[in-house]
């Protein structure tokens, strides 16, 4: 019963319980930070049919309430989440260690709420909620400040026209508890364009697309690696998750009415992120603009209008971050040994790191796309979908960034790991144990995502079949 | 006018909070006298939050009986109990971190004065003719005309020396509005106005009136003196100040507006404009402040924007939500100014930057309870600040101010720099950052500290407002 609510407190509340512990007990905090990581994670999994808990909040303007409870992909992204923490924080490395691993806690608990939750007003809550501890660490621990605050303004000013969005919603619609709620309706269409737009601002920054998405790159490469696996694999979705879970039920129309615009925004991101990544230098930078070009062609699939592509969509956003926190992971690695990330000052290093090298050309090749892993499965369903829906330029468009994506990803591997061994790194051990335990599960889980996607694609009826389903029953 | 009744025992009984703490201030001067050393500011303080808890407790039996006291200059209900409330709650947190900043020996004083001041802004919670609003507004400036000068530094007289001339001017311009608004009616009673015809006489009072008004909330482009005020005055004064002040001001404006001209709405539309400035202007002055209590004194501006905002419409919900912010920015700023407080001795505060450069590091509770209001003031959550925000974005949207609206959102997107630029210095490990180190004697801001953090999260999670708060005129 209230297993739901504790997933999304209880790391809140045992990630400020970290300063309890003394500051110089670096090892106890990080086991003690695991360890709570493990639990969330195992109850993660264990919660898929467990019940909704709601608690009333506001009777008057509208109605709110406390409602958290799992949609089809939220449960999907909830599981992503944990795992993608847990490893993070086992592959946590920082000065400071207490605090670090205690806001990654905190972090978790904030996203766990943006995924659970059932009632907009609370949606916006945690969704302004999660940017305070990445702002946080990037203060703490990133090497400029700057990028903290563009990463805060751009992200912030988005959750405020979805504020703005939520009350004008909750005005017109009587109630915000309405996210994922069987047999909700569209907003009716005189105030349904403006809401959408504020709610699209806030859900495009996120994401992000071009050109809202100046914010991304420097964010990812200034957060310490374990923290940027986090944001870039499972903070992203948050915006592609509201379009889902939000967008579709409740402004058909609105959506309708911006997919050419989308179309365009997300095959520019699609393309644009591919080319910069081509000729990119910093080896954090081009997984960034990666990640622009693969959360691109998501945004397609999400406002394609078909069922096929939006279940892609769901296997393509758990393997995106699925295999983008294993390069993160595997990046800041190599960041943490050869104290650079510029591929010319990189070469080399796969004669002395054979199991580094290996890590790396594993993650790269999921993200490449290659049948049989993860990425793929997402793909083929999405562009299969696209196809089917009759967008046949676009689906040919967005296959031009898939090929190319294997020229950066192995442009990227080639000048890390071969090439003459560049004189001036220092030698350092291979891939430790540690540092492969906290691969372990997201490669096991991209391997068996790939090999078997099917219980994430057929999760159920999806937003986009129920309203199939509605627009084909006779009125 | 019957003299015999002129003072009957009904307008005692309405009085009753008032005089305690006017009472209270005289047990306190007394009490003074008889004590020596540190002990003397918890004997002061003790007194003092007894007797303001006493009245407050004297207060709310008085909610949901309305009194009509002195032929209608005071009326006590609803509406005057929830503010008074705030006064007094806001009076308590004032008294806690006076009796930690200030000097030994003048920490009587200091309480009795703010206790008086008190006083007026209960009155002005009541008040429902002119000549009753414009006693509680110079019963509450005289006070504080004397306290902004105790900071014994230059800035501190500089301080009230402006203080007292721009108030005083403010004041002889709502005291013409007034002037103007008998001639128009004949009567000193707000309720004489319901039904005045719009004249010249009547728009140009409201005018004056209202720049009286917007004066004291500072409203923009009536705004100047308060960084400069804010600044010189000692911490606690300019936290009493920047909530005590509002919520009287506050209350006559909801008055005016809602019981006054409920038939000339268009006569306050200038009123919401300024509002708007105010957000607009206050968060942009906001940015490049790096003192606290200057930070705090511009956001005060856009504060007072955002509770103007909701009275926009006249809705009974946007008065509601009014009184909602209202008790959550008591709290929020109040901690703040506790935290700063933590900071400071008598001579030494610290309200600068540079104070809080590494606080994470030094006292690391204190700078989370920083952060925590500091984002309650941007209106992030989870916090009062977020859910207040949301209310009053519902609410002026559902009285058909969508504009306002667009204006509040913008001027909480420029005030995140402002207030996050304060989080930032504290949390980033810049070790040439040498700040000052200098600590409170006394654990007692902490009190105002822990108990705003408490209210400021319980706020935002079950937002609650009493039902009965229309104020009536008679």
């Amino acid at each position: 019963m209230m297993l739901i609510p504790a997933l999304v407190l209880g790391p809140i509340l045992l990630g400020f319980a970290t300063l309890l512990i003394p500051r110089r007990l670096e090892r106890t905090a990080k086991g003690y930070a695991i360890a709570v990581a493990f639990i969330v994670a195992v109850a993660t999994v264990a919660s898929a049919s467990s019940p909704d808990a709601s608690v009333r909040w506001l009777s008057r303007p509208f109605e709110a309430s406390f409602h958290v409870g799992w949609t089809g992909i939220g449960y999907w992204l909830a599981v992503l989440l944990a795992i993608v923490t847990l490893c993070a924080l086992i592959a946590s490395r920082a000065p400071r260690l207490r605090n670090f691993v205690g806001s990654i806690l905190i972090l978790e608990g904030t996203m766990m709420g943006v995924f659970a939750t059932k009632d907009l007003l609370l949606f916006a809550l945690f969704w302004d909620f999660m940017l305070i501890p990445v702002f946080l660490i990037m203060i703490a621990w990133g090497p400029t400040v700057v990028n903290a605050w563009r990463y805060l303004i751009y992200n912030a000013v988005g959750g405020l026209t979805l504020l703005l969005g939520t009350a004008a919603f909750g005005i017109a619609y009587g109630t915000t508890d309405v996210i994922g709620r069987p047999g909700v309706t569209p907003l009716g269409d005189l105030w349904a364009p403006w809401i959408f737009a504020g709610f699209a601002l806030a859900f495009l920054v996120k994401t992000p697309v071009w050109p809202l998405h100046t914010w991304m790159p420097d964010t990812y490469a200034d957060l310490p690696p374990p923290v940027a696996a986090i944001v870039s694999s499972v903070q992203s979705k948050a915006g592609l998750y509201g379009f889902i879970v939000i967008g579709i039920p409740l402004f058909g129309n609105a959506m309708r009415a911006a997919g050419p615009l989308m179309f365009v925004l997300g095959l520019i991101a699609l393309l644009y992120g591919a080319f910069v990544a081509l000729i990119e230098r910093d080896t954090k930078r081009i997984v960034a603009y990666s990640s622009l070009s693969h959360l691109g062609l998501i945004l397609l699939a999400v406002f394609s209008g078909s069922d096929l592509a939006l279940r892609g969509a769901y296997v393509y956003l758990v393997a995106h971050g699925l295999f983008s926190a294993a390069l993160f992971l595997v990046l800041g690695y190599v960041e943490q040994r050869e104290e650079t990330r510029l591929l010319d000052r990189l070469g080399g290093l796969g004669t002395r790191n054979p199991r580094l090298a290996g890590a790396i050309a594993l993650s790269a090749l999921a993200a490449l796309g290659l049948p049989g892993l993860a990425g793929f499965a997402g793909e083929i369903l999405i562009l299969t979908g696209l196809y089917r829906a009759g967008y046949v330029w676009p689906a040919v468009i967005a296959l031009i960034p898939v090929v190319l994506s294997a020229a950066y990803m192995l442009r990227a591997y080639q000048g890390m790991m071969h090439g003459p061994p560049v004189a001036d790194l220092p030698e350092r051990p291979d891939l430790t144990w540690t540092e492969g335990i906290a691969l372990a599960p997201l490669v096991i889980a991209f391997v068996l995502l790939g090999i078997q996607p099917s219980p994430i694609a057929n999760v159920g009826s999806t937003p986009m079949g129920v309203q199939h389903a509605l627009a084909e029953t006779p009125k | 006018m019957n003299y015999s009744s002129f003072f009957t025992p009904a307008d005692g009984q309405a009085l009753a909070p008032v005089f305690i703490v006017a009472v209270t201030a005289l047990v306190v001067l007394v009490a003074d006298l008889f004590e020596r050393g540190h002990i003397r500011r918890y004997v002061n303080v003790g007194l003092g939050v007894a007797g303001l808890v006493l009245a407050a407790f004297v207060e709310a039996q008085q909610y949901g009986h309305p009194v009509v006291a002195f032929s209608g200059a005071y009326i006590v209900g609803g509406f005057s109990v929830v503010f008074g409330e705030i006064v007094l709650l806001a009076t308590i947190f004032s008294l806690l971190l006076t009796a930690g900043v200030g000097r030994d020996d003048q920490v009587g004083g200091s309480i009795a004065l703010i206790l008086w001041s008190a006083t007026g802004a209960m009155l002005m919670a009541g008040a429902s003719n002119l000549m009753m609003i414009f006693l509680g507004l110079e019963l509450l400036s005289l006070g504080l005309y004397a306290l902004c000068g105790l900071g014994e530094r230059a800035v501190s007289y500089e301080s009230a020396l402006k203080y007292l001339i721009l108030s005083s001017m403010a004041s002889g311009f709502m005291l013409y509005g007034m002037a103007l608004l008998f001639g128009a009616t004949g009567s000193v009673a707000l309720a004489a106005l319901v039904d005045a015809p719009l004249s010249g006489y009547l728009i140009v009072g409201v005018g004056l009136f209202l720049v009286g008004i917007a004066f004291k909330l500072s409203l923009v482009p009536f705004h100047v003196w308060t960084p400069d005020v804010y600044e010189g005055a000692p911490v606690a004064v300019t936290a009493f100040m920047s909530i005590v002040t509002k919520v009287g001001v506050f209350a006559v404006l909801a008055r005016f507006a809602y019981a006054a001209v409920p038939h000339h709405r268009e006569l306050l539309v200038p009123l919401w404009i300024l509002a708007g400035f105010s957000m607009i202007f206050g968060n942009l002055g906001a940015l490049a402040q790096t003192d606290l209590k200057r930070l705090l004194a511009y956001s005060s501006i856009a504060q007072a924007g955002y509770v103007t905002v909701a009275f926009a419409g006249m809705t009974p919900s946007g008065l509601r939500y009014a009184i909602f912010y209202l008790t959550a920015y008591t709290f929020m700023n109040l901690g703040a100014f506790g935290v700063i407080a933590l900071l400071s001795r008598h001579h030494d505060e610290g309200s600068s930057l540079t104070a809080f450069a590494g606080l994470s590091g030094r006292k690391p509770w204190a700078a989370a309870a920083m952060t925590f209001f500091l984002l309650a003031l941007a209106g992030l959550p989870p916090t009062a600040g977020f859910t207040g925000k949301l209310l009053i974005l519902a609410s002026t949207v559902d009285a058909g101010y969508v504009w306002l609206a667009a204006l509040l959102i913008a001027g909480t997107a420029i005030s995140f720099y402002a207030y996050i630029k304060v989080i930032r210095v504290m949390y980033r490990h810049e070790p040439q950052a040498r700040g000052h180190h200098v600590y409170a004697q006394t654990f007692l801001p902490w009190i105002s500290v822990a108990v705003g953090a408490a209210a400021v999260l319980a706020m935002g999670l079950y937002p609650f407002v009493p039902s009965d708060v229309l104020p009536l005129v008679k």
